[in-house]
């Protein structure tokens, strides 16, 4: 009785995970008229995920799914690779993640078009040109030093830096080309302290005086929110991180007219519009898709 | 709990329960499939192990190999050749819950009282009838409590996903992470540590009756 008993139970689970697989699975877009988005974990790519999908299903025929949240962007490229996600927002700075062989220089362009041959040569990606917004490592510190004592660039940070502490993200420290210790040597000065911790604490931390610098990701809107200044990589040592749509070509292929409406937003968002919209989201708590409809809408591209 | 208390998350739920509800039960799919292909493999195999002391050391150090990958990057591994979605989230929780089912039957299967084996020779059982009619059934309790195991450990596994592009409760707790909104991690985090402890009290129920059973039958 018993062995019938857990059999029927065995092929029960079994049957569900069969069906489930068949149901559920559905992420694979390669059928006719839809494609799917895919993005990371953060706002700024599901909220250029939602501005696609309304701009797409209302120009086009084309249907849109959106699937958030996979962990990096190498399981984005992974994804459209194999086919089940045919389009996201990627940054030129992914480059230097070891897809392909590529030539070490810091120079936006260049990287860019490095970004756009080798993903279209290895990967079969059509690589738009930017949004017109980089995501990138900035420092930053509180407006009133800022203006009390008149620094704009990293370079002015150099006279005050042996009294000052810094607080960075938990990988900037020993990171190879973009890290402290190669920053130490192309600037040619270090910090008193450096305090690694969780990239959404930092911004607090400059606002309440816990630290006096910050190594920001340049479009969170911590700057904002803390009201604390940006100041110029004067000396290009930040590798370029430029926001562009990427596609898959045969998706391109089977929809041409898409080419037209993901052009729509090459060169529209530049780096303040990109952080309200994320502030809008992260600090007012608004979802993705209101905040990108409005933002459509604002400057005429949905009625 | 942040300032928006306890209250302000009963309000977040109630308003979003039909969400929640699906994400729930995208969940308890999730586990159950994994758990149910696990058992479909991991049973023949804890027999398998009886059979022989080196495969039983092959297939558990197999087992306990694939035990010890960090749970995101298992999945991440199997997205490679399985892709997005539900069932590379499926396969990850049958691999992770192999360990405990095979282990269990086998140390169930092991520990069978050889003179009820005996006794079942003695009245004239076949190899056969004397696994399904007193090996099996005598195991019993001890794969009631691996099931059990791997079912709490499923249930935390599978809020990783969203990552692999899964569904399931893990969305609503990433989505909170990332927007830094605590209502939405609670949102997740608290039904999916709900589902552990039911899990955990209703397995641990079957465990004891099967117990209770087993010992009713050894007796007679």
């Amino acid at each position: 009785m018993n062995i019938k008993k857990m059999l029927a139970l065995i092929s029960l689970l079994v049957i569900t995970a069969a069906l489930g697989a068949c149901g559920g699975g559905g992420g694979s877009g390669a059928a006719q008229g839809k494609i799917v988005i895919g993005t990371q974990t953060y706002s700024e790519p599901k909220i250029i995920a939602e501005m696609y999908k309304a701009l797409i299903e209302d120009r086009t025929d084309v249907k849109v799914d959106i699937v958030t949240d996979l962990a990096a962007s190498p399981i984005v490229i992974q994804a459209m690779s194999r086919n089940e996600v045919q389009m996201a927002t990627l940054y030129t700075g992914e480059i230097f993640n070891g897809h392909f062989e590529i030539e070490d220089t810091k120079d936006r362009a260049a990287v860019l078009r490095q970004a756009q041959e080798g993903f279209d040569k290895n990967f079969g990606f059509k690589w738009f040109d930017p949004y017109g917004f980089e995501n990138t490592y900035a420092f930053a510190i509180r407006k009133e030093m800022a203006d009390e004592k008149g620094i704009e660039t990293v370079s002015d940070l150099g006279k005050y830096a042996k009294d000052m502490r810094i607080g960075v993200d938990t990988t900037w420290l020993e990171r190879g080309n973009d890290g402290y210790r190669a920053f130490v040597e192309h600037y040619g000065f270090s910090f008193a302290k450096a305090f690694p911790m969780e990239i959404s604490l930092v911004y607090e931390a400059a606002a309440s005086g816990d630290v006096d610098v910050v190594l920001a990701y340049t479009t969170d809107p911590g700057i904002k929110e803390f009201n604390l200044k940006v100041l110029a990589d004067d000396k290009q040592f930040f590798p370029p991180y430029d926001a562009s749509p990427v596609i898959r070509k045969d998706a391109l292929e089977r929809h041409p007219e898409l080419e037209e409406v993901i052009s729509l937003l090459i060169g529209q968002i530049d780096a303040e519009t990109m952080t309200a919209l994320n502030y809008e989201v992260d600090v007012n708590k608004r979802t993705p898709r209101e905040v990108a409809l409005e933002f459509l809408k604002n400057r005429g591209f949905l009625q | 709990m942040d300032q928006n208390g306890i209250g302000a998350l009963l309000v977040y739920m109630q308003e979003n329960w039909a969400y929640l509800l699906s994400l729930a039960w995208n969940h308890i799919l999730m586990v159950l499939a994994g758990i149910g292909l696990a058992l479909a493999v991991g049973i023949p195999l804890g027999i398998l192990c009886l059979r022989s002391e080196r495969l039983a050391a092959f297939i558990l150090a197999a087992a306990n190999t694939i035990q010890v990958l960090p749970s995101l990057a298992l999945l991440a591994l199997l997205m490679i050749f399985l892709g997005l979605g539900f069932k590379t989230v499926v396969a990850g929780l049958f691999l992770y819950s192999l360990l405990p089912v095979i282990k269990n039957t086998y140390v169930g299967l092991k520990q069978v009282d050889a003179s009820l084996l005996e006794a079942g020779k003695g009245i004239g059982m076949s190899p056969l009838q004397l696994m399904t009619k007193v090996r099996f059934p005598l195991s019993l309790p001890f794969l009631a409590a691996g099931i059990r195991l791997a079912a709490v450990i499923a249930i935390g596994v599978a809020t990783l996903a969203p990552l692999i592009g899964g569904d399931g409760l893990g969305r609503e707790i990433y989505a909170g992470l990332n927007m830094r909104n605590s209502l939405k991690i609670y949102a997740g985090a608290i039904p999916a540590a709900l589902l552990a402890i039911l899990a955990d009290v209703l397995l641990g129920r079957l465990q004891g009756r099967w117990s209770r059973r087993r010992n009713a039958q050894a007796k007679t």
